[in-house]
């Protein structure tokens, strides 16, 4: 609990003894031109002062003047304590909560099992987000959004789930749309259409593309890897790598897997080599850490005016000083 | 200063209070010189004189109402004891300052004293000190006495302290008089009470209380208060409590009341005034009652 305005006092002490002093001034310079009432001089005062109904009308109006007074006080001191705003204050670090997140996955046959992972992971993400957008893009010879960028997230876990679904069935449907070009897995053409799919660009966040993919490329794309990457420094967007393809059993991926690496780092993202779905969850974990680091906003002192108990008194105050005015109108 | 027996006689004149006058003049001859022997002369009857003073058998040869005037035996002296302590600078209870109520008592009453050959001498003063001014009637004699009351009542004169008067009338008034007081609603003590009961042997005592103001009335609720007195200034919220008026109201009928009887049983007639409109009616009242008391 803090004052905000602990000086208040000062300023009513000086501002009642402004109010007094005029007071005094004026009622003086009354006086002195008022002569139309003059006090009434009386004779024998002790025929009313000695009876005793006037010694106890004198003693309840000393017990009003002092209720009165006692209450007055107690209006005033509500009224100090108010305008001297009682706080509480509070150290609080702003979580920024404005993450756009699209999750790009190449759903090509060598990727399925870590896809899952990765969907699996989204989906308990999802549940702890507030306030993040996250949106899905799944992509082979061209892109299709699974969904768009959302803070809905009932709605993401159901197309996540659904997508899971849809891995698992024999039909392939998650294969909709995703063939219609020169080749398949265009990984350049695919990571292009994810950076495109962020809006708002005018509004500061923090935008970021999970890239999941092998980098075996079979096709003739529009956009190279590096050009894709470039695009997305060009539009401020971190791109993290995942790469199933970067183990020691497969080494005649080594090239593709240099250069997927160097593509997301230059994006100011990192590269994660995977061998084991398994370690897909701690992964997106450091990447949403990383980025929750990044975007902790400076910490902030928060004053919340607790204005309660002084109003109360206040009006409590005032409540007695009306109760009174009417017992003194009676 | 406009002349202040010049005020009394012009009220006693005024044509509605002719009657009264008249009245007046009938009673305090009636009262204080009643009959001698020696038959003066006839007057015209003006009510208030004694019926047994009418002579019948002029009345009829001259078709209007006579009156036998005898020469009087002897000349009284009225001697007006008027408080003049700051009390009776306070208000009455029509609002208008006590003392010029007493004055116009006293003026009136010595005036009509004057007219019939009496003397009047004046006893005044407040817990300080006494005046006394030797008798005299002539209407300048008067006037200096009215002046002398007027003069020395004001807020700033010593406290009233009737006693200082009555014990200055007990051992230098060694002659029989006619003794107006002039006071007001005071608490008789015991010293005042003991020196009336003694002076009531020697003169014949008439007694003119000027009713104090109503500490509670309600048009001056507003206005600040003071007691002349003491200094002490009646709070405006107390003098708005409607018990408080009541029992107010009661206590001073009763302390009126208690005064009156303890006079009466010093056989001193005794009238309470008011305003100066009440002067002639309850100087009628105070001769008219002082007449009965006397038979």
């Amino acid at each position: 609990m803090e004052l905000i305005f602990w000086w208040m006092p000062l300023v009513w002490l000086a501002v009642v003894a402004a109010v007094a002093g005029g007071v005094v001034l004026l009622r003086r310079r009354l006086r002195r031109s008022r002569e139309d009432a003059p006090p009434i001089p009386v004779a024998h005062a002790d025929r009313l002062t000695r009876l005793p109904g006037y010694r106890a009308a004198l003693g309840r109006f000393a017990g009003l003047l002092a209720a009165t007074a006692a209450l007055v006080g107690i209006a005033f001191a509500g009224a100090v304590g108010l305008t001297m705003r009682p706080a509480s204050v509070d150290v609080v670090h702003p979580d920024l909560n404005n993450r756009d997140i699209v999750l790009c996955l190449d759903v090509s046959g060598s990727m399925i099992e870590y896809d899952r992972e990765l969907i699996e992971v989204f989906g308990t993400l999802a549940e702890q987000f507030t306030g993040e957008r996250i949106g899905l893009v799944v992509f082979n010879a061209s892109a299709v959004t699974y969904f768009p960028l959302t803070t809905d997230y009932d709605y993401v876990i159901e197309q996540l789930a659904r997508l899971d679904g849809e891995f698992e069935s024999e039909d392939s449907s998650y294969y909709a749309g995703t063939l219609i070009g020169n080749g398949s897995s265009l990984i350049g053409d695919g990571l292009a259409s994810c950076v495109l799919r962020f809006d708002n660009l005018d509004s500061e966040r923090s935008r970021s593309v999970i890239l999941a993919t092998d980098n075996l490329l079979a096709g003739d794309p529009i956009f190279e890897l590096e050009d894709a990457a470039d695009l997305a420094a060009e539009r401020d967007v971190r791109v993290y790598g995942l790469n199933p393809g970067d183990t020691s059993a497969k080494d005649y991926l080594d090239e593709l897997a240099i250069e997927f690496e160097n593509a997301v780092t230059a994006t100011g993202g990192a590269y994660y080599p995977l061998d084991d779905p398994a370690a897909v969850p701690a992964i997106v974990e450091r990447i949403s850490a990383e980025q929750a680091a990044l975007l902790e906003g400076p910490t902030q002192l928060v004053y919340d005016d607790q204005p309660a108990v002084p109003f109360l008194v206040a009006l409590g105050g005032f409540a007695g000083l009306l109760l009174l005015a009417r017992r003194l109108q009676r | 200063m406009a002349g202040l027996l010049r005020r009394v006689k012009t009220r006693l004149s005024i044509t509605a209070h002719r009657k009264v006058r008249g009245l007046l003049d009938g009673e305090y001859v009636s009262v204080f010189h009643g009959r001698s022997m020696d038959f003066d002369d006839l007057r015209p009857y003006v009510p208030g004189d004694e019926l047994k003073d009418i002579d019948w058998k002029a009345t009829a040869r001259h078709g209007h109402p006579l009156t036998k005037r005898y020469i009087a035996a002897r000349k009284h002296t009225l001697a007006l004891l008027v408080d003049t302590g700051r009390n009776m600078a306070a208000l009455a209870a029509s609002g208008e300052v006590k003392r010029d109520i007493g004055i116009e008592v006293a003026g009136a009453l010595a005036y009509i004293a004057s007219r019939h050959g009496d003397q009047v001498c004046l006893i005044a003063g407040d817990a300080t000190h006494t005046e006394f001014r030797t008798p005299g009637s002539t209407e300048a004699h008067l006037e200096r006495l009215l002046q002398l009351v007027h003069s020395s009542t004001s807020l700033a004169s010593g406290p009233s302290d009737l006693t200082k008067q009555l014990a200055f009338t007990a051992s230098r008034l060694t002659r029989r008089m006619i003794l107006l007081i002039v006071a007001d609603d005071r608490e008789l003590g015991d010293r005042e009470r003991d020196l009336l009961a003694r002076l009531s042997v020697q003169h014949e005592i008439l007694w003119i209380t000027i009713g104090d103001a109503d500490l509670m009335r309600e048009e001056w609720s507003s206005r600040s208060m003071h007691d002349v007195g003491t200094e002490y200034s009646l709070p405006a919220f107390v003098r708005g409590d409607r018990a408080l008026r009541e029992e107010f109201a009661s206590s001073v009928a009763l302390s009126a009341a208690r005064s009156e009887d303890f006079l009466e049983a010093l056989s001193i007639s005794s009238e309470r005034v008011v305003s100066t409109a009440d002067v002639l009616p309850g100087l009628f009242r105070l001769l008219e009652r002082h007449k009965r008391a006397r038979r």
